[in-house]
């Protein structure tokens, strides 16, 4: 075995993927070739002394290790009750503009109009819609002579 | 069975458990995996209190995509996929990924009488050998961290090829020719320290 041979096999050895039949031919060749030897053991400590490095670092953090359970469920928590306050936001955002619509509406209300029941076959939107990700409300303006009314649609309902 | 499961309860029943409610199995799951996740997430952002941000964050980022998991693959290399992205980003993102060129000056500084040295198998070995510890750890900051995530996968988790490939997204030739060249850059420091 020459030496450029030898190193693949070193590699692989140091891998643990060397079959254990080329193990005796590798050996003999180390045994005759210091270079390779010395080559061989450098290559067969990389991964001990990473996992040495590693092992220092773990020892020095071993506390927060220890607490890490902990850390994450809190973190968990916490996202998941970020999240409730903003859908809870969001469900009820159209609240006040709801209650401003009405106000204004009640205060604009035009006196001695006729109030009998109305079926237009159309009308526009004209006003004032707001939307939140819960409802939709619209000040719904339908002519001239004719009250407003506002509409209020929660979400998935027509 | 994952032989990191051996002995308790398998993966797949505590993430079906978290999925339903059950926060208690996660934390199982955690426990089962932080040790390792740390060791890896070290290895590639080289500092302790970086690392445990990694952990705790790439663990939440699991908890919530939990439901994309596919149960019949490996919950660890899915889990390492996110561990080793967050630890790339945090990487990217400090100072220490500021350009670490190899510098040979790093080969040379050991001070132990010639013939005494052995190579460092423990971290009470390595604590003993601060400098080499510290050598090792400015070559690991030299590397890309597309190597340095290879080797510190294969040697520090052992993890085998065909998963570095799958938690990486390359292929299986790939992986080897990123851990021979990573190898070999430590090795290099390894012996030199040796020779002092």
């Amino acid at each position: 075995m020459d030496c450029r041979a030898a190193l693949l096999k070193i590699e692989a050895k140091a891998d643990g993927l060397l079959p254990r039949e080329a193990e005796a031919g590798l050996a003999d060749h180390l045994a005759g070739c210091p270079a390779c030897a010395e080559e061989c053991a450098a290559i067969s400590a990389t991964g001990p002394a990473l996992r040495a490095l590693a092992g220092i670092r773990a020892m020095e953090k071993a506390p927060a290790l220890d607490v890490m359970r902990t850390r994450v469920l809190a973190g968990i928590e916490e996202s998941r009750e970020a999240h409730r306050r903003r859908s809870w936001v969001a469900r009820w955002a159209w609240v006040p503009a709801a209650v401003a619509l009405a106000a204004a509406a009640f205060l604009f209300y035009p006196a001695g109009t006729d109030r009998s029941p109305f079926h237009p076959s159309t009308f526009d939107v004209a006003v004032e819609d707001v939307e939140s990700e819960a409802a939709t409300v619209a000040l719904v303006d339908k002519g001239d002579d004719l009250p407003r009314v506002i509409w209020i649609i929660e979400d998935a309902k027509t | 069975m994952n032989e990191r499961e051996k002995g308790g309860v398998p993966d797949d029943a505590l993430i079906r458990a978290t999925l339903a409610g059950d926060d208690g199995a996660f934390g199982e799951l955690m426990d089962r995996y932080k040790g390792r996740a740390f060791a890896v997430a070290v290895g590639i952002v080289g500092d302790g209190d970086a690392a445990l941000d990694v952990v705790q964050d790439s663990f939440i980022k699991a908890y919530y995509k939990l439901k994309e998991f596919r149960f019949g693959s490996n919950f660890y290399t899915w889990y390492y996929r996110l561990l080793v992205n967050q630890a790339i980003d945090r990487w990217r993102k400090s100072a220490r990924s500021a350009e670490v060129p190899f510098d040979e000056s790093w080969l040379s500084g050991d001070d132990s009488p010639p013939g005494a040295f052995a190579y460092p198998r423990t971290p009470e070995d390595l604590a003993r050998n601060r400098e080499l510890g510290d050598a090792l750890q400015r070559a690991l900051d030299s590397l890309p961290d597309y190597h340095r995530s290879v080797i510190v996968l294969r040697e520090v988790d052992g993890m085998a090829y065909d998963e570095i490939a799958e938690v990486l997204g390359c292929s299986v030739g790939t992986v080897m020719s990123r851990l021979h060249y990573a190898r070999g850059k430590l090795k290099e420091i390894l012996k030199e320290h040796r020779e002092g």
